[in-house]
């Protein structure tokens, strides 16, 4: 009885934490989507002054006048006020970790959450207060490591963590294979880095080292592609559909990607001579603030994240099989460890038939 | 407190390098160079201070005379600046929202983007423009630039803003033309230092150094290229090219029209299939460039594909040369606009800035030029041109 009240409170006490985890995921995808909206729409200096708006602050700003404004008001404000939810989503995340959590280090992680909200927010008031592109480059790229951040967050407070990993048999990843996976969210920021500086560039910049960083983004999309081709090869046969699912996924995703960052290209610049075969190319016609080319646009912007989401997932998920598997071979002598011994408790709770 | 915070961040960070002055236009002050044989940059330096008193800066434009109404001071600074927003929406920094990324702070063309066009973006400095309405050598009126911001150009990088504010699109037109005249009064005054002050390696005498102020030889000099671009925009109504009224045909009196054209096409006056091809699909080889590129090639005596000789101007930032390509009539796609005015008028003036020729109107068939209906012929033949493949 003192086990199964144990592993109760266990998942009791993480169901809380992992819902809340997963609340800030569901948020921060939307707020880069609509983050990525602004910047878009050029509205990031819409809202002038900051932390409130227009003299307001920003959670009695007149509702009306957000609502029924200009579309730049709209999107501006309303980053802020779901960037404010994300915020206090994380500070509730901080308080159950510490009243429920007992792994100090998933503790340390929730306020490490809060400080990279909070320094997010810093970094989006400062962009505004100081009207600086720069900023706003180095805020666009924090979003999607928060975001990243946001799901290891919940992957490490899931029921799997604690029950799934060390029930399997079978031999550890090969060390290749875990640096593919490895590879794969650090490519996958590199690009959003690499896109960054492109949507962000300087009304200075030399053509120069702008064609240099899109092609080096073009290469690179490409290399990754290969890379999560490559790393689902090495995985799909692991017996773990946690692992060799997104790994898939992120075969699609980046395919996906690429075939949006074309049409990024496209709606900005026209088609690009490599591809003056493609029908129409020839008469295409360009047009400033179109809404579905800003949606192109955007979603280039979000599904970039999404690859770097999914990469972490994937990244914490292998690691933590691999501590897991490694621990079995090692002792090859059944001495349960705690994650074991919980999971073996949890079967025991779970199938009482096998006691 | 939170500046200490905003300042410690952006030491760590870094911040967007401030834009003090607008980059002096170092290719044509070695086509100067090549061409006079004397050094330009003493006066290149001289000019941008000139200019930049007389025009101000990419943050902070003035317009250096007020008496004219080419552009209205307001949309210069609308326009200008960096990228905001106000509560009522208003756009601010309206250039470097929409154009800079391709056409640069100067309008030099020399944008970040700009390696990846075909066609590059237009150098607005030379005050030269392709799609307008009035003679070949003359500026084009604000509704020509008004017409293909709003148009676009098909198949190029040029946007269309038809869905853009319309105010924002007339404080961009001023915004061009703000450019134009700076960018071609700082040419014409290096040019102007060197032929009539004698800047060479080093300054002239005193009163002959460039003044924005309209005092000593120097100052005269500057006023005066500084009246002539002004006037020169100032009288473009006065140049529209006027268009003979246009009949919509159809049947036989169509087919008729067109089968004329199609003789006006390969005829020896025109020869339009000696660069469009015979049947229009743009298809000939070209050897020749546009005038953006001759300047620092051909017309200084450099070989365009000579990678060496070319070094210093591509260092200064001149774009790799790029041949020019008669337009493919077949595909329905004209960069200037496909409508019976647009084309009579491309053929009776050329297009500036490019190969393409004019050619003379007559009021009878005399071999030299051809007669209004002879054009539009020619004019029903290319439109006919442009629904097949």
């Amino acid at each position: 009885m003192g086990a199964e009240s144990n592993l109760a409170d266990f998942h009791e006490q993480g169901s809380l934490i992992h819902r809340l985890c997963v609340l800030l995921v569901c948020l921060v995808w939307p707020l880069i989507w609509v983050g990525g909206l602004v910047t878009t729409y050029d509205a990031g200096m819409a809202v002038p002054d900051w932390p409130g708006t227009y003299g307001y602050n920003l959670f009695l700003y007149p509702y009306k006048t957000w609502l029924l404004g200009p579309f730049d008001l709209f999107i501006e404000h309303g980053h802020r006020l779901l960037g404010a939810v994300v915020g206090l989503v994380a500070i509730c995340l901080v308080a159950s970790a510490y009243f429920r959590e007992r792994r100090r280090w998933v503790v340390v992680l929730t306020w490490g959450l809060l400080l990279a909200v909070i320094s997010q927010g810093l970094l989006g008031g400062m962009r505004v207060v100081w009207s600086d592109r720069t900023l706003a480059m180095v805020h666009g790229c924090f979003g999607p490591a928060f975001f990243a951040l946001c799901v290891a967050a919940a992957v490490v407070t899931g029921r799997r963590w604690n029950g799934y990993w060390a029930r399997l048999g079978e031999r550890p990843l090969s060390p290749g294979c875990v640096a593919l996976v490895v590879a794969i969210p650090v490519l996958s920021y590199t690009q959003l880095v690499l896109g960054a500086q492109l949507r962000h560039v300087q009304p200075n910049a030399a053509p120069g080292g702008f064609a240099m960083i899109v092609a080096t983004h073009v290469i690179v999309a490409f290399f990754l592609w290969f890379i999560t081709m490559l790393a689902w090869l090495r995985i799909r046969r692991c017996g773990d559909l946690t692992l060799s699912r997104p790994a898939g996924l992120l075969i699609g995703l980046v395919g996906i990607q690429i075939a949006l960052g074309v049409g990024t290209w496209v709606v900005n610049y026209g088609w690009p001579t490599i591809l003056d075969w493609f029908p129409g190319s020839t008469g295409f016609l360009v047009r400033a603030k179109g809404f579905s080319d800003s949606i192109i646009v955007t979603s280039h912007v979000a599904t970039g994240s999404l690859i770097l989401a999914v990469s972490s997932m994937l990244l914490v998920r292998v690691l933590r099989s691999q501590h897991c598997l490694k621990s079995n071979v090692d002792r090859d002598v059944a001495e349960p460890t705690e994650y074991e011994y919980r999971n073996n408790t949890e079967q025991q709770v779970l199938e009482p038939a096998t006691v | 407190m939170r500046n200490a915070v905003l300042i410690a961040v952006c030491f760590i960070l870094g911040c967007d390098a401030r834009i003090e002055t607008f980059l002096p236009n170092r290719v044509f002050s070695l086509s100067l160079e090549k061409t006079r044989g004397a050094s330009a940059e003493r006066a290149t330096e001289d000019a941008r201070r000139v200019v930049q008193e007389l025009y101000g800066t990419p943050d902070d434009p003035s317009w250096p005379l007020p008496d004219n109404n080419l552009a209205d001071l307001q949309n210069l600074v609308r326009s200008s600046g960096p990228v905001s927003s106000e509560k009522d929406g208003t756009h601010l920094g309206l250039f470097r929202e929409h154009c800079v990324v391709c056409h640069a702070l100067e309008g030099s063309g020399l944008g970040a983007a700009s390696v990846f066009q075909n066609p590059y973006p237009r150098d607005f400095r030379h005050g030269v423009f392709k799609w307008k309405s009035t003679e070949r050598g003359k500026k084009p009126t604000r509704h020509d630039i008004r017409q293909i911001l709003v148009n676009g150009i098909p198949g190029t990088a040029m946007p269309s803003f038809a869905l853009v504010d319309p105010e924002d699109v007339d404080a961009l037109v001023d915004y061009v033309i703000f450019l134009s005249t700076r960018g071609e009064v700082e040419r014409r005054v290096i040019a102007a230092a060197i032929d009539e002050l004698d800047y060479g390696e080093t300054s002239p005498e005193d009163g002959w150094e460039l003044d924005s102020r309209n005092e000593g030889e120097g100052g005269e000099v500057v006023h005066e290229v500084l009246e002539r671009v002004h006037a020169d925009w100032a009288e473009t109504q006065d140049h529209e090219v006027p268009v003979p009224s246009f009949s919509d045909l159809t049947g036989k009196a169509l087919a008729a029209s067109i089968a004329r054209g199609k003789e006006v096409f390969h005829g020896k006056v025109a020869n339009c299939a000696g660069c469009h091809g015979p049947s229009g699909d743009g298809s000939l080889p070209t050897l020749d460039y546009d005038d953006w590129t001759k300047e620092y090639t051909t017309r200084i005596g450099l070989t365009p594909d000579d990678d060496e000789a070319l070094k210093p101007f591509r260092e200064a930032g001149a774009l790799k040369p790029r041949r020019i390509m008669p337009r493919k009539l077949q595909g329905g796609v004209f960069h200037g606009g496909g409508d019976a005015a647009s084309l009579f008028r491309r053929i009776t003036q050329g297009i500036a800035g490019t190969p393409m020729p004019a050619v003379e109107v007559v009021s009878e068939p005399n071999g030299k030029g051809l007669t209004v209906e002879e054009i539009w012929d020619l004019v029903r033949y290319v439109q006919h041109l442009s629904t097949s493949r």
